[in-house]
């Protein structure tokens, strides 16, 4: 690369190192440039952009590779592709709770969701190399927008307003014409139509909208601001995302919260619409069929714990408040709120049998197994008494000293013993939901399951995000840069009135609308139109 | 003096963003695996055993080694390795305690399973009702054994059914200084 200055050859202007064209004629001056990119060049007027100039140490060298727009676009589509890949199968954080997330996949989703969670795209957000994608996105962006963004400014604040003919020739728009009179009038239309002027004895510079330029860079630091809140998640107490699940009755630890706070749920409520409400929607939710439902909603009590103790030990627990939350009416405590998410009702929370004798004639009340503490007598009718033996809640075989074996701490599949005593004696059998086994013989009586009843739990979400006003406040930065690029345009002029008058013009974007801003003050002043080098070349087409 | 400012920028922005990247990375990783490992600090607790005792660990653990072994009624192996434990634990425990922390069962449950093993088990039997010491100690299978020293340090850790040998080794690991 060029360390020198460069002396155009053409007009012997001295431009600074690393100059592609001519600050003063445009002619390109730097042999190593791509010839195809000179409109391309146009965007900085041709002025040196810094990485290009020296390369020296690791960091110049690791800043030079980032600055370059194929690797920001390759880093952008690795994450774009990457991102829609994590979006194929839910990622492990939506999997039912406690699933095996190996079995879950294969199970599932076959081989693919094996080779899914083989190669972490079960966990693709917060996997250590999408957050490395993510910060080479960002070093990409600011090393270029300063690679960039500096040299624009440079040369937007020290134009030159003095051009050499070939200059003017060089641009899309311009026209040449021997009538110089008009000039002064012309100065001042542009400026009526807001545009800014700079003189040099003879020669004019017209500008308006540079902001436009600037819209890229804003955009830029709307992202930055965006990823830096995004990275400020993994940051220990930004962000919380949990689920709570809570039996009815029951209270719980709010997590995150190091056992300050609990919270009893006591009552979960699903209301659904009433078909005859006398409301307009009465015909549809008769049309439908089916329920529909209007309100899910978890009562609670918030309490705090005053004795922040040891783990395990009993809180001491203070109520707070009771509060109802409803779908999108969250509970807020501190900087917490609490959602209402889910519910659940498939865990099993009673069992109803009713005793039968040998003709099938019901002996007394029916009677219920509480399955989270199931040790009870039940007194069924005067004499005759039911005692729960064993019981086992995911049944899975009877061990040699005959006591009852369970699969899993879970009452899926629930196995009692049962005793029955009468005045006269007493006899032993084994029940599982439908069938019933007698363990003593010539049984008197069988046990008959009636019912079960499942627990209502509700599930809420435990949220926290500090990082939203970083993220909002980047995605309106982000919108202003995007608007000021694509709705100002960065409009400039130049005439002069050196041999006869010269006028050229140059946009960064909308040459429709430049000569809709020039061609009506020509056109007023007895000049032609300006000539739009592009739509010659269209026409002659 | 430009060329200077020009490189101070480029290497303070890359490397903040480098160090950024490693802190984040960092939270990333130690966020949800704070699982108890060999040569951790134990961490202190405080249960109602079954027999309705409370029980903490720090009150033990300030005179004995802690052996704590998780586990449930309906897990095969922690059936299995209760009696071994119990056998291990009569030939003496002046310098150690085992801890049997059942993880959230209700008393029924366990009950049952004492009254169908042909000896009393003689250690405290804990109950984590709510799972809080498993979470604590991010206890994952059952059984999970877990050794501590004197100086309240976790000397092992296994997730399988322990053999007698690993249990005599448990003894003597929880009980050295």
């Amino acid at each position: 690369m060029e360390l020198n200055k460069i002396t155009c050859e053409s007009c012997n202007y001295v431009n600074p190192p690393g100059t592609q064209l001519c600050q003063s004629c445009g002619k390109m001056i730097n042999s190593d440039y791509d010839k195809n990119k000179i409109k391309d060049l146009m965007r900085y007027d041709g002025s040196a952009i810094r990485s290009k100039t020296r390369s020296k140490s690791v960091f110049d060298k690791i800043w030079i590779f980032f600055t370059s727009i194929k690797v920001g676009v390759a880093i952008i589509a690795i994450i774009t592709i990457a991102a829609s890949i994590g979006t194929i199968f839910p990622q492990e954080y939506f999997i039912p709770v406690g699933a095996d997330p190996q079995q879950y996949y294969t199970e599932n989703y076959g081989a693919l969701g094996k080779i899914y969670i083989e190669l972490g795209f079960h966990n693709l957000y917060s996997s250590w190399w999408f957050i490395l994608l993510n910060g080479m996105l960002a070093l990409s962006i600011i090393a270029a927008s300063i690679d960039r963004g500096v040299p624009l400014y440079k040369s937007l604040k020290n134009q030159r307003v003095k051009k050499h003919p070939t200059f003017y020739n060089r641009q899309r728009l311009n026209l040449h014409s021997d009538n110089v009179n008009n000039i002064e009038n012309i100065v001042r239309a542009l400026k009526k139509k807001g545009y800014k002027v700079e003189e040099d004895h003879n020669h004019y510079l017209f500008e308006k909208g540079r902001l436009s330029r600037w819209g890229p860079y804003i955009n830029h630091i709307g992202l930055i601001l965006l990823l830096f809140g995004s990275m400020l998640r993994f940051f220990p107490g930004m962000y919380v995302d949990e689920l709570i699940y809570i039996i009815e009755g029951e209270t719980v630890q709010v997590p995150e919260t190091d056992g300050q706070y609990y919270l009893k749920n006591n009552k979960f409520t699903i209301d659904i619409y009433d078909e005859e409400s006398g409301t307009v929607f009465d015909d549809t939710l008769q049309n439908i069929n089916e329920t529909v439902v209007s309100n899910y909603q978890t009562d609670f009590t918030f309490y705090e714990n005053k004795s922040m103790d040891v783990v395990g030990a009993t809180p001491d627990l203070q109520k707070i408040e009771d509060y109802s939350v409803q779908v999108n009416h969250p509970y807020r405590f501190d900087l917490f709120e609490i959602y209402q998410a889910s519910y659940d009702n498939s865990q099993m929370k009673s069992m109803t049998f009713q005793l039968e004798d040998n003709d099938n004639n019901p002996v007394g009340e029916p009677f219920t197994v509480e399955l989270d503490n199931p040790h009870q007598s039940h007194e069924i009718a005067d004499g005759v008494s039911v005692d729960m033996r064993a019981y086992a809640p995911d049944f899975l075989e009877i061990d040699e000293n005959g006591s009852l074996i369970s699969e899993t701490p879970v009452a899926k599949n629930p196995a009692f013993v049962f005793e029955v005593f009468d005045s006269e004696s007493s006899e032993l059998s084994l029940i599982q939901i439908m069938n019933s086994t007698d363990i003593t013989e010539n049984n008197e009586y069988n046990v008959k399951f009636v019912e079960n009843e499942n627990h209502w739990a509700t599930v809420l979400t435990l949220k926290k995000d500090l990082t939203m006003p970083l993220i909002a406040t980047g995605f309106v930065i982000f919108l202003v840069g995007l608007s000021i690029g694509s709705y100002i345009n960065h409009r400039r002029i130049w005439i002069n009135t050196d041999d006869g008058f010269s006028i050229s013009a140059h946009t960064n974007k909308n040459y429709f609308g430049l000569k809709k801003d020039i061609n009506p003050i020509l056109r007023e002043f007895g000049y032609e139109e300006i000539l739009d080098r592009d739509s010659q070349k269209n026409n002659e087409i | 003096m430009k060329k200077t400012t020009r490189s101070i920028l480029r290497v303070s922005i890359i490397l903040s963003i480098i160090i950024l990247l490693g802190v984040t990375l960092w939270f990333n990783l130690t966020s949800d695996k704070k699982t108890v490992q060999v040569g951790d600090e134990s961490i202190d607790f405080q249960l109602e055993t079954l027999n309705g005792d409370s029980i903490q660990l720090s009150d033990i653990n300030s005179e004995k080694g802690v052996i704590l072994n998780f586990w449930g009624t309906w897990c095969k192996p922690c059936r299995e390795e209760m009696p071994d434990m119990n056998r291990i634990y009569n030939e003496g425990h002046d310098d150690y305690e085992i801890i049997a922390v059942n993880v959230s069962e209700d008393e029924q449950q366990i009950n049952q399973f004492l009254s169908s093993l042909d000896e009393k088990l003689d250690f405290p039997i804990a109950l984590d009702r709510n799972r809080d010491v498993t979470k604590a100690y991010q206890v994952g299978p059952l059984p999970t054994t877990i050794a501590i020293n004197k100086n309240g340090i976790v000397v092992d850790k296994k997730e399988y059914q322990l053999t007698v040998e690993d249990i005599y080794s448990f003894v003597e690991q929880s009980t050295s200084e």
